[in-house]
């Protein structure tokens, strides 16, 4: 549908994103997780077609886009940003923003107005203005507002950011709405998170941004698997080559994330009560970085999956760990989540 | 003092009597400040608007040059428009000189850069996200300039009554290309400087409060735009 390639983009000379390949496949519904920083927003703007990236070329449909694009080709795509603004007018009028610019007429433009408002829990807002809204509404309407022109493709950056559970519930109900409701061609969303269980619960792909540039594990040890009933509270997930044991009721197909500080690392298995137990060799130890969930170290070992495991510096001293070493990873089946 | 209180007496004899010259040299006055205004906001606020929006190449020199002819001094503009203008200037068959029209022309290069500058600064003011949203839901280019411009209405509304305040009460490009004839192209600057000094101190009052009026309305209505649009 929508490609980055050989992407370079640089503020003020500064490098904030550098992908040598980025697809939203069509009819996706992708997650881009990252900690705030990471590139999320300046890769959404650019995939909206509001910004050309310094460097290489965005790629519609196999055709690519010009620097400065056609607004027939902008008006298939549309961005809802992290902290959205409303126009001035009401509610009604924001949300029907863009059907007037497409030329819509009153009766139709209402009607669609009327519909979406609905699915997102705004019929009652709609006089209201923007100076009397909470956050969590003007992110609602700003939701509204792109899925009323029906885009091809829409790209949501943190959009539960400010609403409550019920909120965020309504916004993702509504999406997947939009979703079965589109045939040909199909809707397209692509969601920059840095809450992994939102996305996560909704996504069907995840790719994980750091530094502006794609990293090949997600930050969280996370997969998507189909979970199958293996004991009485117990479920199984297969991932890859390997079996994992997972506590849950939930069935059926999931999102898996292993903290990697719940993650034991050892050079024999332990006698514990642990039921994943995982044997594999060190990959790569790391100085893991403050702010992604404190200092230390970060093990990555290939125990049949790639995992990442965050020890101290002692620990990873004491035990000698270095690429090559044989290790064990276990970790219980109530220490992972499911999303 | 006893001449100055007798200048005043006068001057609301003349104000109240609804004295012809009087309101001549008042409408006149209007006529091209409202025209170079129209004019120079008609050119000045889109330049503007360019100039806070696109990244082009020389963008900050001509940031700089516009803010630098923020200061240029109106005799300089009547001179350099004389010299343009003038029987024998590159312009002069166009018999400008010594009409209302090359008063209308120098007040217009006096209140563009007021109004490019200005304006560049207000749609700077705009948070960068309405632009964005007006895009990304579709607007093409004018759409979304005219979103951007209602958000920032009351700086606009601001700029506009910069660009007459200024060209209302100009003098010296209005002596220069005007010429301060009676009857043609005499305005209220020109008179009250003429009058002053041919000693009419009576009709240089009225003269000079009708200006002040008009200033003082301007001025108060930029004020109240001014507040508006910080609250």
């Amino acid at each position: 549908m929508v490609e980055l390639r050989g992407v370079r983009h640089r503020y003020d000379g500064r490098l904030v994103l550098d992908l040598e390949h980025f697809a939203v496949p069509a009819g996706a519904m992708l997650a881009v997780v990252g900690h705030n920083g990471a590139g999320k927003s300046t890769l959404l703007r650019l995939l909206a077609l509001l910004e050309a990236p310094t460097e290489g070329s965005v790629v519609w449909n196999g055709a690519r886009v010009p620097r400065r694009p056609p607004t027939a080709l902008r008006r298939r795509v549309t961005l809802v940003e992290q902290r959205p603004v409303l126009l001035r007018g009401t509610v009604l009028e924001n949300i029907g923003f863009g059907l007037r610019v497409r030329g819509i007429g009153r009766a139709d433009a209402y009607k669609r107005t009327a519909e979406v408002a609905e699915q997102l829990g705004l019929l009652s807002l709609l006089e209201r203005r923007r100076t009397e809204l909470s956050d969590g509404e003007v992110q609602r309407v700003a939701v509204a507002r792109a899925l009323a022109v029906r885009p091809d493709v829409l790209l949501l950056d943190e959009p539960a950011s400010s609403a409550d559970r019920a909120a965020a519930g309504a916004m993702y109900r509504a999406l997947a709405h939009e979703r079965a409701e589109r045939k040909a061609p199909p809707l397209t969303i692509c969601i920059a998170s840095h809450q992994l269980e939102d996305a996560y619960r909704w996504a069907d792909d995840i790719r994980a941004l750091a530094d502006g540039r794609l990293s090949p594990v997600t930050p969280e040890n996370l997969f998507r698997v189909e979970l199958t009933p293996a004991g009485t509270d117990t479920m199984s997930a297969r991932v890859g080559a390997i079996d994992l044991l997972v506590t849950t009721d939930r069935a059926g197909s999931a999102v898996l994330a292993v903290p990697p500080g719940d993650i034991f690392v050892s050079r024999e298995p332990l006698s514990s009560s642990a039921r994943n137990v995982l044997k594999g060799r060190v990959t790569r130890v790391a100085a893991h970085r403050a702010g992604g969930g404190g200092g230390g170290v970060a093990v990555t070992a290939d125990v049949g999956i790639e995992l990442i495991a965050i020890v101290t510096a002692e620990a990873c001293r004491e035990l000698a760990l270095a690429p090559g070493t044989p290790v064990v990873f276990s970790f219980k089946a109530s220490a992972v989540r499911v999303f | 003092m006893e001449f100055l209180r007798e200048g005043f007496r006068r001057a609301l004899a003349l104000l109240l009597s609804g004295d012809a010259e009087v309101f001549g040299i008042a409408l006149l006055t209007l006529k091209i400040a409202v025209v170079a205004t129209v004019i120079a906001c008609g050119v000045g606020l889109p330049l503007g608007y360019l100039l806070a929006t696109r990244r082009f190449w020389g963008r900050r020199a001509a940031l700089t040059a516009v803010n630098t002819a923020l200061a240029f001094p109106t005799v300089v503009v009547g001179l350099l428009l004389f010299g343009l203008l003038s029987r024998r200037g590159p312009l002069g068959g166009l018999g400008w000189l010594y009409t209302w029209q090359a008063i209308v022309v120098g007040d217009v290069l006096l209140a563009l850069p007021i109004a490019a500058a200005l304006s560049a600064a207000a749609v700077q003011g705009v948070d960068a996200r309405v632009r964005r949203t007006a895009e990304t839901l579709g607007a093409g280019r004018w759409l979304t300039a005219w979103t951007v411009a209602r958000e920032a209405r009351f700086a606009l509304a601001a700029v506009i009554t910069a660009a007459f305040g200024q060209v209302v009460a100009e003098i010296g490009a209005a002596m220069m290309l005007g010429g301060n004839i009676r009857g043609s192209t005499r305005t209220l600057t020109t008179a009250v400087a003429l009058y002053t000094a041919q000693g009419d101190f009576g009709l240089a009052v009225a003269l000079g409060l009708v200006l002040i009026a008009i200033a003082l309305i301007v001025n108060v209505t930029l004020q109240v735009l001014q507040g508006k649009g910080g609250g």
